[in-house]
């Protein structure tokens, strides 16, 4: 194969052995624990009982050697089998299905509003320099790097939500709109698949507070990032050759300026759909929302290698897929990178 | 070539992306997001005219099968899906009443209990419910091994000789077992209904019962609410059964929701949106009550208390009864209790003051650095240093876990005594606990059911005290209060009973290595239009008793 459909079937395959390698760190890190998933799944008084410890032990496969149970392990999840949750008994793949949605959901509309506000912010301020637009965007991308996301969250909640009733309060749906039934997991495709323009509209209100507060930081950086490269592309001599050549301002900006800068926003887009994922896990205990973030500080707190395991490779596959987007997105914006390679 | 037809294919998204920014659609984007905001709480608004109950919780649960699950969200949930033999009322722990069973009687051995079922009682789904659904629902409990097998390791048999009688037969005197039995653990289930769904009560169940999916998604019941959905880390909508026995409850629908914030919870409640919060810290109580929210704070059967290693090679000089004394003197309890929070009471003993036998509050440790340090000089401990195991960064119970370590490590230092703080995650300080590598601990003890018999669990060789590496054989004193124990959790009379575990409380404060510290209360909130809220210790609220007023 070769062209863009072999590159990007060369990179789909490459997830397979960094996925084998994120199993494998998750599992012995886990084991590395002076813990026991016993210790945090049964009680005193259970654990007291050795037959109880025995079943245990012999149910979830803790009785045999570490090394049978990461073949085991490994030997399911080829055949698409993720195991079970030690703490919810319920299979991790139908958790994770219920709780990636949720996730994606909140990373995609926090990116698009980085994306939507901070590069028109950036690219503002570079045009503006030095006036009052550069320095409200200067300080919001300041607000952004600097402030905790939990403090932005709590603060977001009190004054949006409590003060002035802007928003809707935490979670992912109001209680008095039944949620739609489940069937890709994404709350909004549900409800219209369900026909239900009410759960729909009530979905993405919930979405507009905990998604800007998570876009803060990415914003901030893509605000800095594109004002700084903008100032630099405006100083090249293509740009005051393109200026010379009496082509509109607009023009000049858009097409010879923007084009230029936009390579390293890119990257940076990349990168902070990885970041948006752990800032999730803060984000999602906040706004009580129930996706990936929640899921996995449940399942370290309970020791619960099976979920462990399954949020490692939920994780890495979705950063390795982002990243194999940001490098097809190159060649759009590049005409010098190929996707051969 | 293609390549520079995507690369201004490219500029011209991004072009479109930075023009389209512009002040009129950015006044249109808020317009429309307005509007999506005044329709969405429109509609919240209309669906709100129902009698829906909506409470916030901070989700602790495994699984919603009752037979399986200890763990606190359960048990409020099930209380309500399920119905035991007995129950409690309000927020007393001492007295069992009637509930699925009208009456019983208990052998002279104190061995054989005997219960009549209330006739006419039908599960939700229509279904009668016969003492044949009691026997299995508590052989399945027996035959799962699950992390409840405690609850019902005492049984050596159960018979229903008839379709209304249940007669459980003990393997000794156990006067707890009422107390067990209406925990919402041993919830009755409808056999049929979950036979047909993979339940298995059998020898064997642990690998053949499959009913577990099913519970997590429909309830067997014949309690006050129905299962409607689950859908874990996010809510649970219960709606009413109008066939309940007692009645039907005031509520139609409850949506219990998962918001881990205690401050979210707080705002949620504020504005309304919320009608319960269950989950409440200290530093909301002050704002809530302000906004004219209803905030309480109730006992629960939960001990803090601190725990001394006595092996001199794990523990050194926190291994010498002296230092234990020294310790208990030196602490100041009422600066405990302050931080423990509204509602927390002293104690005298290893046990909720809640609970029959506990020893009079007045007679609580109290604190005299006076004594502490002459206690130290008279021993010739001019230097005694330790390391506290504590759960970092963890509130339980209301309660900062490090706040109250450096507040102990303060006391400490007044009399001379110095004590790292070795906070850990809860899974590592309970794997160094089980051990018995715990040099001097500040842990909490939760009772699992509503009786003094869970706190046993401090005496030589059991729970807690074999992490104490403190043994029956450590000393004819052990052996004493083993002895204690055992006929105290025998003893049928209730005032005998109570009489015992006094006197084993103040022997086991005496001599043990423990320092009991305080008993905490959970604050909670509801807005005042609700009404008929009670917070029992094991279930918390009974949604069924709930009123609210639209």
């Amino acid at each position: 194969m070769s062209g863009r459909g072999g590159f990007i079937a060369r990179r789909l395959l490459h997830l397979i052995p960094v996925v084998l390698g994120i199993t494998v760190i998750s599992f012995m890190l886990s084991y590395a624990l002076p813990a026991d998933p016993m210790t945090v799944n049964l009680g005193e008084l259970a654990a007291a009982d050795p037959e109880v410890v025995a079943s245990f032990r012999q149910e979830w496969g803790l009785d045999r050697s570490p090394v049978e149970q990461y073949l085991t392990y490994v030997y399911n999840l080829l055949q698409g089998n993720m195991g079970i949750s030690i703490s919810t008994r319920r299979p991790v793949f139908q958790e994770l299905r219920q709780a990636l949605p949720a996730t994606y959901e909140l990373a995609v509309a926090s990116m698009l509003i980085s994306i939507v506000v901070g590069i028109p912010l950036g690219v503002l301020a570079a045009v503006k320099r030095n006036t009052a637009v550069d320095q409200v965007t200067r300080f919001i991308a300041l607000v952004g790097l600097s402030v905790p996301v939990f403090w932005l969250g709590l603060v977001g909640l009190f004054v949006f939500y409590a003060q002035l009733g802007w928003v809707p309060g935490p979670g992912r749906t109001s209680a008095t709109i039944p949620n739609p039934p489940f069937v890709t997991g994404f709350m909004v495709v549900d409800a219209l698949l369900a026909r239900r323009p009410d759960a729909a509209l009530d979905t993405l209100w919930h979405l507009v507070l905990p998604s800007l507060v998570l876009a803060m930081y990415n914003l901030g950086i893509l605000a800095r990032l594109m004002r700084s490269a903008m100032l630099e592309v405006l100083g090249e001599d293509y740009v005051r050759t393109a200026r010379a050549k009496g082509l509109p301002e607009r023009v000049v900006l858009l097409r010879h300026a923007l084009s230029n800068a936009l390579i390293p926003i890119i990257t940076v887009i990349g990168l902070g759909f990885g970041r948006l994922l752990s800032g999730a896990v803060v984000t999602e205990s906040v706004f009580a929302w129930p996706g990936l973030g929640l899921y996995a500080f449940r399942s370290a707190t309970t020791l619960d290698f099976p979920a462990i395991m399954g949020v490692g490779i939920a994780v890495a596959s979705t950063y390795l897929i982002v990243n194999l987007i940001v490098d097809i997105t190159y060649a759009f914006a590049d005409p010098r990178i190929r996707l051969t390679n | 070539m293609g390549g520079t037809t995507m690369s201004e294919r490219g500029i011209r998204i991004a072009g479109k992306l930075a023009s389209s920014f512009t002040k009129r659609a950015l006044v249109r984007l808020t317009a429309v997001a307005a509007g999506v905001g005044l329709l969405g709480l429109q509609l919240g608004q209309t669906a709100a005219a129902q009698t829906m109950l909506v409470v916030a919780e901070t989700f602790n649960i495994k699984t919603l099968d009752p037979s399986r699950s200890i763990e606190g969200t359960q048990m409020t949930v099930n209380k309500v899906l399920y119905d035991t033999l007995v129950t409690f009322e309000g927020e007393d722990v001492k007295t069992p009443r009637p509930s699925l069973a009208t009456e019983w009687s208990t052998s002279e051995d104190g061995r054989s209990y005997t219960f009549k079922l209330r006739s006419g009682v039908t599960f939700a789904s229509g279904n009668p419910l016969t003492a044949a659904d009691v026997k299995w629902s508590l052989d399945r409990m027996i035959n799962l091994k699950a992390t409840t097998a405690f609850f019902v390791e005492g049984i050596e048999s159960i018979e229903a000789p008839d379709a209304v009688t249940v007669v459980i037969r003990m393997k000794e005197a156990t006067p707890a077992l009422l107390a067990i039995l209406a925990t919402p653990s041993l919830g009755i289930l409808d056999s049929k209904t979950v036979i047909a769904n993979g339940g298995n009560a059998g020898p064997g169940a642990n690998t053949t019962d499959k009913a577990e999916q099913y519970l997590n998604s429909k309830s067997a019941g014949s309690g006050a609410f129905v299962l409607e959905s689950y859908t874990p880390d996010q809510e649970f909508v219960l709606v009413k059964n109008p066939k309940y026995w007692r009645g039907p409850a005031a509520i139609d629908r409850i949506v219990i929701r998962n918001i881990t914030e205690a401050s979210a919870q707080e705002l949620a409640l504020k504005k309304g949106d919320i009608d319960i919060a269950l989950n409440i810290g200290q530093d909301q109580i002050a704002s809530l009550e302000k906004a004219g929210v209803t905030v309480r704070a109730s006992p629960v059967a939960v001990i803090f208390y601190l725990q001394m290693n006595i092996d001199p090679a794990v523990a050194g000089s926190f291994a010498n009864p002296i230092v234990w004394q020294a310790v208990r003197s030196a602490l100041d309890y009422e600066g405990l209790l302050t931080l423990a929070g509204p509602g927390a009471t002293p104690l005298a003993g290893l046990m909720p003051a809640i609970f029959p036998g506990a020893p009079d509050a007045n007679g609580a440790a109290k604190m005299d650095r006076a004594k502490a340090a002459s206690l130290l000089k008279g021993a010739n401990l001019s230097r005694v240093s330790g390391k506290l195991t504590f759960y970092q960064d963890a509130t339980v119970n209301g309660v900062s876990m490090n706040l109250m370590a450096q507040k102990i490590q303060a006391d400490l230092a007044a009399v001379g005594i110095t004590l790292d703080l070795g906070g850990v995650p809860i899974p590592l300080a309970v794997a160094q606990w089980r051990a018995g590598t715990t040099p001097v601990g500040l842990f909490r003890w939760v009772a699992d059911y509503a009786d003094p018999a869970n706190y046993l669990g401090f005496l030589p060789g059991a729970a807690v005290g074999k992490r104490s590496r403190w043994l029956e054989d450590t000393s004819p004193a052990a052996a004493e209060l083993v002895q204690l124990g055992n006929e105290a959790r025998k003893e049928p009379d209730a005032a005998k009973r109570a009489a015992l575990y006094e006197k084993l409380q103040t022997r086991l404060v005496e001599t043990g290595p423990y320092i009991p510290l305080f008993q905490p209360a959970a604050p909670y909130a509801y807005r005042p239009n609700v009404t008929g809220v009670t917070y029992h210790s094991v279930w918390r609220i009974d949604f069924a008793t709930v009123k609210k007023r639209i």
